[in-house]
């Protein structure tokens, strides 16, 4: 006991020496948080960006890949297979319908 | 707990975590505001969480240690631990009791059970809890803690003695 005097007069002695030191303000912490404005707002101008580029890119045209074999008259009077590539039929009948119609 | 209210316990324990950041950081002012703020940031933003309210002061304390001591390692200050058993003579010119000096000489565990307790008037237990070791270890570094802070303070009162 007699040493934990000593040691304790020790500590009082320190604290009152301690009354005297300056102690620094309560220091004004800034937190960083993270802002999410900046990169819902980079978000929303490439999703702006994309919509624009994808309505304002052309129609691309189809590709001929639709042959049409026709046998036609000429002026001549005579019959000739006239072979056009298209990508669309205007008019499509079918090789079996005179059937319905002749019989 | 929000964020005003943890400014508000940092806000009541300011002095004391102050002078504890300062006896951590081998009584150096500027390290210590440095550390105090380093771990009041911990603190606010999150990174270090009160588990028990009634343990305000140790987690505390705890945070400001371990802040401290990352920064001494990284300047290569802090002594490893445990090291720093032998006997170190005190300055021979010191005329009057200086309270830092004398605490320097004591190895760094022994120093902080020891001030903990003396100083901040906590239990070994709470000191325990701090240093993050058993209870037994730290009643080792408490009574041998003692013992030489006992032999340290006699010795600079009989050099102040003879000095006068």
């Amino acid at each position: 006991m007699e040493n934990d005097q000593l040691i304790k007069d020790f500590f009082s002695e320190m604290k009152k020496q301690d009354q005297n030191l300056p102690i620094p303000e309560f220091p004004e912490t800034k937190v960083s948080t993270f802002n999410w404005w900046f990169p819902m707002g980079i978000a929303a101008s490439l999703l702006v960006g994309g919509l624009l580029w994808y309505q304002q890119e052309p129609a691309k045209e189809a590709p001929n890949e639709v042959i049409i074999i026709s046998l036609q008259e000429n002026e001549n009077q005579q019959q000739t297979l006239i072979i056009e590539e298209k990508a669309y039929i205007d008019v499509w009948e079918s090789s079996t319908s005179s059937l319905l119609t002749e019989f | 707990m929000n964020r005003s209210q943890l400014e508000h316990i940092l806000k009541l324990h300011h002095r004391e975590a102050y002078i504890w950041a300062r006896q951590c950081c081998q009584f150096d002012d500027e390290l210590a505001k440095d550390m105090l703020q380093q771990s009041y940031l911990k603190i606010l933003e999150g990174k270090a969480k009160l588990k028990d309210a009634t343990k305000v002061k140790t987690w505390l304390f705890s945070i400001i240690r371990y802040t401290c001591i990352d920064s001494l390692r990284k300047g290569n200050r802090l002594q490893a631990l445990g090291e720093k058993d032998d006997f170190i003579e005190p300055e021979k010119d010191t005329e009057e009791l200086n309270f830092e000096a004398i605490l320097s000489q004591l190895p760094t565990m022994q120093r902080e059970v020891i001030t903990s307790v003396f100083y901040h008037q906590m239990t070994i237990a709470e000191s325990a809890e701090i240093l993050q070791i058993s209870l037994g270890t730290a009643r080792t570094h408490y009574e041998r803690g003692k013992k030489k802070l006992k032999e340290l303070i006699l010795k600079s009162q009989i050099l102040e003695y003879h000095g006068k």
